[in-house]
């Protein structure tokens, strides 16, 4: 049998293969995408794990899906609807709550309850942040200059970069640095003195990291997530209808109506090369495919060290790879509820079980959160960020039932002795109990519960040691460096080998971007 | 004497001296002034303990850069190079670091053959980025703000400077500033021990731990002026740990400036958004348009000016500096020297990057660490005047002892005794007096705030265009006439008199 021919091949169904795949087929190219598994979306799948409940089973919120990417598909004409979560509660250890609602008014009021200071503070805060997340934006859409090239475009690229910091002024060029380096909790002390505030406000900046709040770097994360955009509306996250599965399926289906091909089940061993060009894939089946384009979502190390013989690569590439850090620190509890959690904080059913309950109570509890984790222990009282679903999409569990979802840190991929049965048991009834102090009535509602640690999301979705950005968001592994110093233009040094993941610029989230980014790059050289 | 001068330099340290002298060439009438009843009162070796003297915060005394001897026309103090710049000691067991790197590869291979084969290529790397921060610490900050010509053509230099590093060692540079150590030693590196030898650098005067990020760029800013191969200690002065103070003083007093010593500044003087004089604690009021605080940030801004004339939002980034200190010493006075290699460097009794991270996180919490760093210099083997004959003074640098903890000097003396014991189980028979200085005393002794012996913890959001408060790196403060010139601001500790000369050349310009 002869290879079947395409002009591009991308490997991997999850949101950026699929968007890549989408603006390669947009430009009249015979585009396939080969995903391992029988669903689409990598890490952005809704699977019925249990009869009539249909879980977000690892990412579940979204917000930094790009407008741009929106509009070009034409998604929400294949399904995309974004409802907003509009609310977190933090309940505190003296029973007491912190409150931030999508009604600013009220979130002030109830700032204020817990401190007047920071209720004044989080006015200019949240400008500068809406700011900074403004300057940032535009790097999100924009090609890594290599800065330490002279060639003319590269040179185009920084002047275009350095004039864009120059247009933001000195001070928010400043405050940038200091998001950049800063640690969190650093960061949030030289804003507010509630600790409960800023315990709930470092969360958002390690979530996803082998960081704590006191770590440097953590800073920029927080930013990261505050780049939130629904609507055009910074700050809001939001759930898919449908679960997060519903995006990928989206983007899937607006592949296929500008002529792309899907397959499932479809897993790639390796990619042809010949004479340092890519010639197609090989499949596990031993199917064979060629294109003259293939492409990649996969991360770096699958990329670069599974996928292609890593000899065929020059040395520094390979180095590079090998030392990018993964790290996966965060683990997922999904739980089949019969019934709603009544929290000890605010009882009974309100508003506050259509948001996030955030399990931060003060930066200390993040803080020995992650020291449990830095010396190889999952994090006996956690971090956790808890949301329910089927509150704002009842079609999640079945009528009167719920789905919780609880995204969990830290849970080191590295952990002492490794995963097994065992551990993975002890980690799952950690949550629960930690849930349990904060809503009593939790553990005579679960139905049924999927714990996940992140040797499971490696297992199962192949990104590498369960990193949930397909790689760290440290400023080493960020921009002009991710992946790697020479190969962040989402070129490969095989001719034809392209990359496409989150493990490019600029990185992890339903974002989509470097697919995008990449396809653009693809079609540009093609020309 | 007049009480009319043209400048006021407050702080009579290396940059103070620095400030005076270069202001003074200029035919400025400068006075000099400190709180001290002698000048350059933290690079003096003082007596802690009948016949025994020590200058502990000079066991590293710096880097005198060769923009600063050209301003001071002095030649470098004759340097001694110490055979070994770190050394780890353990139960059973020392690595001695030589600075000859073929030396310390042999030594390394005794641990690991694949970390000994790459050690040479490693100290060169670090020796071409510290020596690009060696050329970029001579000229001003640059800053996103720079529009004046004569501003750009030096960072053009600078940036031919980076260009210079090569490609790759661009790229690297890049990389690995914001790293922590542990993540860039552990790529380098397969034995935990050479990870912790050259690790211990990178937290040096820092409340992080070897996982934090930045600690890459604190461990190059401290071998700014090492010798090559070192991947810590400096070359020790022959002439004594104040022996470039001295010259620096020399030059100062030949060039005319007027030293009162004896005398802190209590007030800044200031009339109409600009600086008229200052006043002394004895009430003396010296008129001056302009003045030079060598002496931290926060004292300078927060202290000795009166707020009404800064803008809220300057003095908020003022008290959000982050000095934090966390590094205490004890002096020790002993008949016998333990018996260790490299004691004329550093000798560090952490073993491995995970026992650092743990001293470290006591400190998150504002806790001593039970189980503390402890860094050993015996500063009679460079200097044997400074104890009697046949007896040693041996210095331990500790972290981490969080100024906030408030530790008794007992407590911390008695946990760093038993630590040394821990690796040498005779050393504390050997003692015969130890004198402590904590956090708080280096506050109150120094004039430290919080104790920090850096002025404002070297993190990547508090060094170059950052240092002392963002937009402010220029030296000038925002009263017209009064600038910084200490440790606080551009470039930071350790580099010899190069913010009192910028300080200087601000004024001058």
């Amino acid at each position: 049998m002869s290879a079947a021919r395409y002009d591009a091949i991308v490997i991997g169904g999850g949101h950026n293969g699929l968007v890549a795949a989408a603006y390669l087929a947009r430009a009249g190219k015979k585009t396939v995408v080969l995903e391992r598994r029988h669903v689409l979306g990598g890490a952005a799948v809704t699977e019925e794990i249990f009869p009539g409940f249909k879980f977000s089973v690892f990412s579940y919120v979204v917000s930094l899906l790009r407008p741009e990417i929106i509009r070009d598909l034409d998604l929400p004409r294949h399904g995309l609807q974004i409802l907003p979560l509009e609310s977190t509660v933090t309940p505190m250890d003296n029973g007491d709550y912190l409150a931030a609602w999508g009604d600013a008014d009220e979130s002030r009021f109830e700032l204020e309850r817990h401190s007047p200071h920071d209720a004044e503070a989080m006015v200019e805060f949240g400008r500068l942040m809406h700011h900074m997340a403004m300057a940032v934006k535009p790097i999100l859409g924009m090609l890594p200059p290599d800065p330490a090239s002279l060639s003319p475009s590269d040179l185009k690229g920084l002047l275009k970069l350095g004039g864009h910091f120059r247009s933001l002024g000195a001070e928010r060029f400043h405050a940038l640095h200091k998001l950049m380096t800063m640690s969190s909790a650093d960061y949030l002390d030289e804003w507010f003195e509630f600790d409960t505030l800023k315990a709930t406000k470092s969360a958002s900046g390690i979530i996803g990291t082998f960081l704590g709040p006191r770590s440097p770097g953590s800073a920029y994360v927080l930013l990261h997530h505050y780049m939130g955009e629904i609507d055009g509306a910074f700050r809001a996250w939001g759930f898919q209808r449908g679960g997060t599965g519903a995006i990928s399926n989206a983007i899937a289906s607006a592949a296929r109506a500008l002529g792309a091909e899907i397959r499932t089940e479809a897993a790639v061993e390796r990619v042809t090369v010949s004479g340092g060009r890519a010639t197609g894939v090989a499949l596990a089946n031993g199917d064979e495919l060629s294109a003259p384009i293939v492409v990649s979502s996969l991360d770096p190390r699958r990329t670069f060290l599974d996928l292609v013989d890593p000899k065929a690569l020059p040395a520094d590439l390979v180095t590079d790879v090998r030392r990018y850090k993964f790290r996966g620190s965060s683990g997922k509890v999904n739980l089949a509820l019969s019934g709603l959690p009544d929290f000890t904080c605010m009882p009974g059913v309100g508003p506050h079980l259509r948001g996030a309950v955030s399990i931060s109570p003060s930066v200390e509890y993040l803080e020995r959160a992650y020291d449990d984790a830095k010396y190889g222990e999952f994090s006996r009282h956690p971090y956790m960020d808890i949301v329910i679903p089927s509150m704002i999409d009842p079609g999640m569990a079945p009528p009167g039932k719920h789905v919780m979802s609880i995204f969990v840190q830290y849970a080191p991929f590295q952990i002492n002795g490794g995963w097994d049965d065992a551990k993975r048991d002890a980690f799952g009834n950690a949550v629960i109990d930690t849930v349990s102090r904060y809503a009593p009535n939790l553990k005579s509602l679960i139905l049924h519960k999927q714990v996940i640690t992140p040797a499971d999301i490696e297992r199962i979705t192949g990104l590498s040691e369960g990193n949930i950005f397909a790689g760290e968001l440290a400023l080493q592994q960020l921009f002009f460096l991710r992946p790697s110093a020479q190969w962040a233009k989402y070129a490969t040094p095989i001719d034809g080998y392209w990359q496409c993941g989150s493990g490019t610029h600029p990185g992890g989230g339903i974002m989509g971007a470097p697919g995008r980014l990449a396809a653009q790059q693809i079609l540009k050289a093609a020309r | 004497m007049p009480s009319r001068f043209d400048a006021v330099v407050i702080g009579a340290g290396a940059n103070g001296l620095t400030a005076a002298a270069t202001l003074a060439k200029h035919g400025q009438q400068v006075l000099l002034v400190d709180g001290a009843n002698a000048l350059t009162p933290r690079s003096r070796a003082l007596e802690f303990a009948p016949g025994f003297r020590c200058a502990p915060l000079m066991v590293d005394a710096g880097w005198a850069p060769p923009a600063v001897l050209r301003e001071l026309g002095i030649n470098a103090p004759s340097a001694v190079v110490p055979r070994y710049s770190v050394s780890v000691a353990q139960p059973g067991m020392t690595l001695a670091l030589a600075n000859d790197s073929a030396a310390a590869a042999d030594a390394i291979r005794s641990h690991s053959t694949h970390d000994g084969d790459e050690w040479a290529v490693f100290v060169t790397r670090l020796r071409a980025m510290s020596g690009f921060l060696e050329s970029l610490y001579q000229l001003p900050a640059p800053d996103i703000d720079t529009t004046k010509l004569g501003e750009i053509m030096p960072l053009v230099g600078a940036g031919r400077k980076f260009r210079a590093l090569g490609r790759a060692g661009m790229m690297e540079m890049l990389r690995v500033l914001p790293m922590p150590a542990r993540d860039y030693l552990e790529d380098e590196f397969q034995s935990e021990v050479v990870r912790a030898a050259v690790g211990a650098g990178a937290v040096r005067d820092m409340r992080q731990g070897p996982r934090s990020g930045g600690t890459m760029f604190n461990l190059l800013h401290y071998l700014t002026g090492a010798p090559g191969g070192s991947v810590r200690a400096r070359a020790w002065w022959q002439d004594g740990p104040d022996a470039f103070t001295r010259a620096a003083e020399g030059v100062t007093r030949a060039r005319g400036v007027t030293i009162r010593t004896g005398h802190a500044a209590v007030r800044v003087l200031v009339r109409d958004h600009a600086v008229s004089g200052v006043v002394l604690d004895d009430a003396d009021e010296i008129f001056a348009s302009t003045v030079v605080s060598t002496v931290d940030p926060a004292h300078t801004l927060l202290h000795l000016v009166d707020p009404v004339w800064l803008d809220p939002q300057f003095i908020r980034a003022v008290r959000n500096i982050r000095f934090r200190g966390c590094t205490a010493f004890v002096q020790y006075a002993v008949d016998k020297l333990p018996d260790l290699p490299g004691l004329d460097g550093v000798v560090t009794l952490t073993g491995d990057l995970t026992s650092l991270e743990r001293a470290y996180d006591a400190a998150k919490y504002g806790r001593m660490s039970e189980r503390p760093h402890v860094e050993l210099t015996a500063t009679t083997l460079r200097w044997p005047s400074h104890a009697p004959q046949g007896k040693h003074v041996v210095v331990a640098r500790v972290q981490y002892v969080p100024y906030e903890a408030g530790i008794s000097e007992d407590a911390l003396a008695g946990a760093v005794t038993s630590a040394i014991a821990g690796v040498v189980p005779g050393f504390p028979s050997t003692v015969l007096h130890h004198a402590v200085i904590t956090p708080e005393q280096l506050e109150r002794n120094y004039g430290l705030a919080e104790g920090a012996v850096t002025h404002g913890e070297l993190a990547l959001d508090q060094v170059l265009f950052m240092r002392p408060v963002p937009g402010f790196a220029r030296h000038a403060m925002p009263i017209r006439g009064l600038y910084l010139g200490g440790a606080g601001a551009h470039p930071g500790p350790g580099v010899l008199g190069m913010a009192g000369l910028l300080a200087a050349k601000a004024v001058l310009r």
